[in-house]
């Protein structure tokens, strides 16, 4: 069984806050998979853990085999897992130009960074008009490509996206979802998202979690239909 | 209550002392002692309690010496009416260097008032007519009643006239931070917002904390020129400000008593280095090495102030 | 009378040069890690005393009493950052604990170089003898250079950090922490390195101060708070507005000096400084 990634048992939070309490996913190789549930359960927590952001209490997390759990985030991007995180905000005052090819910043990423900025301005035309501008002034969306765009850059092996559609009108999401599965054909995609029918489409696997932990993983064979989708947002747990 | 228990029995100890300690310069190590721990002490109102970034405080203590200097020596007034004047005046200087700060942030604060007394520095060196410019004042009038001399007996007057300026200043302090204002002003330490939302005015609370802060502070200042018959820029170097600064840190910000241990602490440690050949300059080194240690190890609790508190 | 104003006039643009390169490495170390270096004109001091011992005590000439001076602060501005800014990275109040330990730095520094070097006063000597005439006035060409070299070194201080990678990662550094660790930006080092480079930016304007006054422990005082007004008039924000400001504040200086007179133009320059704050709180130009 070849794991791409790894997590076992992992238990984190902020200070006295616990908010992953001893969670475990997997991903495989050649598979995409997603993650959705309540806010504030655990989900971005986990992606920051991940990427070495934030230092887990216990639990080990293992990248292509290597244990990364108490690496420093910038090693972590050195060897291929990228995480773009939510709220796209990086660097204001820098143009975008300046954040592509800033972001072609490991030793991985140089190497083909004039072919990656070629690919990424052809994904996101947007971006290509708006080479010049400064960051701040960009739209959502646009600052939403600029986050993406920016993690591709990187070279990445795993690439993991949080909320990449979150505040999109419907027009923008539509956009961007089919520039994910462009994406996910060349970069293995994990993808935290409250659109689960946009997982669906894009990803192979599911986990839904809840209070830190995984409640239900969903594949193709057991996958819910519209109904029990909003059943479980909406309907069958109680507090 | 235990500290106050303990307070009880310091001062106790303390007016005993001079039936043991019969020499000079021993007695003048407590004095000096005595000063510093007021300093110290009042310091934190701002600092401590307001959360106030306030790194002009020297300010309050420098206008207090010069003002009683100059009133007692070129005016000639009474030393006991000179020494209460620098208290108001360094009162007034609180007053006017809290109108700007009340409403800065963050670093501008730190900025402001150590500017505050930068300038209060050039006043003093440039104004050399008035204030004996960089070689400062001599021969202040000493304190006395009657024929009797202060400095008589080894000092003994003066020793009793601190410490009861401290025993005043600590009552005051604790008053303060028992009172409601008290509360209040760590209410706007603690969480500005909410403060706010309580309908506490954060710039009323700023300015009468830093001319509280002043009041003894300047009285501590004019009697440090009295006693010591010299008044001198010294007051406002990088030199005094960090020794005054380790003595509110190390001490603990947030509490009455934690800077006046330290001040005596420090006043003993760095007087007994001095002594020893070589370490005139080594005893400043190792108060601050002191600070860096006590900021980094000690945890939360003996120094409340930078353990998450916002401006 | 306009021989005065003009010899005033390059009097002004002397200061603003020097202020500019001392406000400069304050700025960089603000605005790459959010601290406020209170040792800065410690470090200056250091600079001018290790290029004097190493060209003057030692003989070793100039040149390399400018590296000597450059290198030992670039080394103790890593020293600093190491330990005294990155134990304190995660606390909240990181603000108000690293300008009491870069205060205390300031201290350790000051009476180390008393203690090492003694207060007799040191010059170092002139790199350009002679003097310069400019638009009728006056000034030595050690002071000519000065001028030249601040321009310069600011110049290449903003095209590093626009153009190469390296200068960009300090940049992102400054405005987003996460953001530049994501794109594998190594944080704690890129700290080290804006600090090392923000003490070097200190060492030289030292060094050159160092040749045009007298050297002693203390020569890092007035240069420290001159570099706060400069920068908190700018704002703090950038290396345009420090160097704006620093050319207002030198010739503001220069003005004052001419009108009412040595004694009372520091006072008047911090009454001046005190105003705007009160209008503009975030300075001049600035944001926090």
């Amino acid at each position: 069984m070849s794991l791409l990634l790894d997590v076992q048992s992992v238990t984190g939070g902020y200070g006295a806050v616990t908010v992953l309490r001893g969670i475990s996913i997997h991903m495989d190789v050649g598979e995409n998979i997603g993650l959705f549930g309540p806010n504030g359960h655990g989900k971005s927590t986990l992606l920051r853990s991940i990427s070495g952001l934030l230092r887990p209490t216990s639990g080990i997390h293992k990248f292509d085999g290597k244990d990364i759990t108490r690496k420093r985030p910038s090693d972590i991007v050195g060897a291929g897992l990228v995480h773009a995180q939510q709220g796209n905000t990086l660097f204001g005052e820098m143009t975008v130009r300046e954040i592509l090819e800033l972001s072609a910043f490991t030793h991985r990423a140089q190497k083909g960074a004039a072919h990656a900025l070629n690919h990424v301005l052809t994904l996101f035309p947007h971006l290509a008009e708006r080479s010049r501008q400064k960051a701040k002034t960009l739209s959502g969306g646009e600052r939403q490509m600029l986050s993406i765009g920016s993690a591709l850059m990187c070279s990445p092996r795993l690439l993991m996206l949080d909320e990449p559609t979150l505040g999109l009108s419907p027009k923008l999401k539509e956009e961007l979802s089919v520039a994910l599965k462009d994406i996910s054909r060349n970069v293995p995609l994990i993808i935290v998202e409250q659109d689960v029918e946009l997982l669906l489409s894009v990803t192979d696997r599911l986990y839904l979690i809840e209070h830190g932990e995984v409640q239900r993983e969903i594949n193709k064979d057991n996958a819910p239909d519209h109904a029990e989708i909003m059943d479980m947002y909406f309907g069958a747990h109680d507090q | 209550m235990k500290r106050n228990l303990f307070l009880v029995l310091s001062l106790a100890v303390l007016l005993l002392v001079p039936l043991f300690v019969l020499d000079s310069f021993t007695r003048h190590l407590f004095i000096l002692a005595f000063i510093y721990a007021i300093i110290a002490s009042n310091w934190d109102i701002s600092l401590g309690y307001c959360g106030v970034f306030n790194f002009g405080h020297m300010t309050f203590f420098a206008t207090g010496v010069y003002t009683t200097a100059v009133m007692a020596k070129t005016f000639g007034i009474n030393p006991w009416l000179a020494i209460p004047m620098g208290g108001a005046t360094a009162a007034f200087v609180a007053l006017i260097i809290s109108a700007p700060v009340a409403r800065l942030k963050g670093i501008y604060v730190v900025l402001v008032t150590f500017a505050f007394s930068q300038l209060a520095l050039q006043l003093i060196l440039s104004q050399s007519q008035i204030t004996g410019g960089a070689e400062g004042m001599v021969r202040i009038p000493y304190l006395r009643i009657g024929d009797y001399k202060f400095t008589r007996d080894y000092k003994l007057g003066y020793y009793y006239a601190a410490l009861s300026l401290l025993t005043c200043s600590t009552i005051f302090l604790l008053w303060l931070s028992q009172s409601p204002f008290g509360k209040s002003l760590q209410a706007v330490r603690d969480n500005e917002d909410y403060a706010r939302a309580r309908g506490i005015s954060i710039t009323r609370q700023r300015v009468l904390a830093l001319v509280l802060s002043a009041v003894f502070t300047g009285i501590a200042g004019g009697f440090f020129a009295v006693y010591l018959r010299v008044a001198s820029p010294e007051v406002l170097s990088f030199s005094t400000l960090s020794l005054a600064l380790s003595m509110v840190l190390i001490g603990g910000a947030g509490t009455v008593i934690g800077p006046i241990i330290a001040a005596f602490v420090l006043i003993f440690a760095t007087e007994a280095m001095a002594g020893i050949r070589g370490m005139e300059e080594m005893r400043f080194i190792i108060v601050a090495v002191g600070m860096i240690f006590v900021l980094r190890f000690t945890p939360g609790g003996l120094v409340k102030l930078v353990s998450g508190k916002r401006t | 009378m306009s021989a005065i104003i003009i010899s005033t006039l390059m009097s002004g643009i002397v200061l603003g040069a020097l202020y500019a390169l001392m406000a400069s490495g304050l700025s960089l170390i603000w605005t790459t890690l959010g601290v406020f270096n209170f040792a800065h004109g410690a470090l200056m001091m250091i600079g001018a005393f290790v290029a004097w011992t190493v060209s003057e005590a030692m003989g070793l000439g100039l040149v390399a009493g400018l590296i000597a001076g450059l290198g030992v602060t670039a080394i103790l501005g890593i020293v600093i950052e190491f330990l005294l800014i990155r134990p304190f990275y995660s606390k909240p109040n990181v603000l108000l604990i690293t300008t009491m330990t870069t205060l205390a730095a300031m201290i350790i520094l000051e009476k180390s170089a008393q203690m090492i070097w003694g207060a007799r006063l040191k010059q170092l000597p002139r790199m350009i003898e002679g003097d310069v005439s400019v638009l009728g006035a006056v000034i030595s060409a050690q002071e000519a250079l000065i001028i030249v070299l601040a321009p310069l070194v600011l110049i290449a201080l903003w095209q590093f950090t626009s153009r190469t990678t390296v200068g960009r990662s300090l940049r992102a550094v400054g405005q987003n922490q996460d953001a530049a660790a994501l794109i594998g930006i190594n944080v704690p080092m890129t700290f080290a390195l804006a600090f090392g480079l923000g003490a070097a930016l200190a060492g030289l304007s030292g060094i050159l101060l160092g040749s045009i006054r007298f050297i002693t422990p203390g020569l890092g005082a007035e240069p420290l708070v001159k570099a706060m007004i400069v920068v908190i008039f700018g704002g703090l924000g950038s290396l345009g507005a420090t160097a704006g400001a620093a050319f207002v504040i030198g010739m503001t200086e220069a003005f004052l000096i001419l009108v009412v007179g040595l004694y009372w133009t520091p006072f008047l320059l911090f009454v001046f400084l005190i105003a705007v704050l009160v209008f503009r709180p975030t300075g001049l130009f600035g944001k926090v």
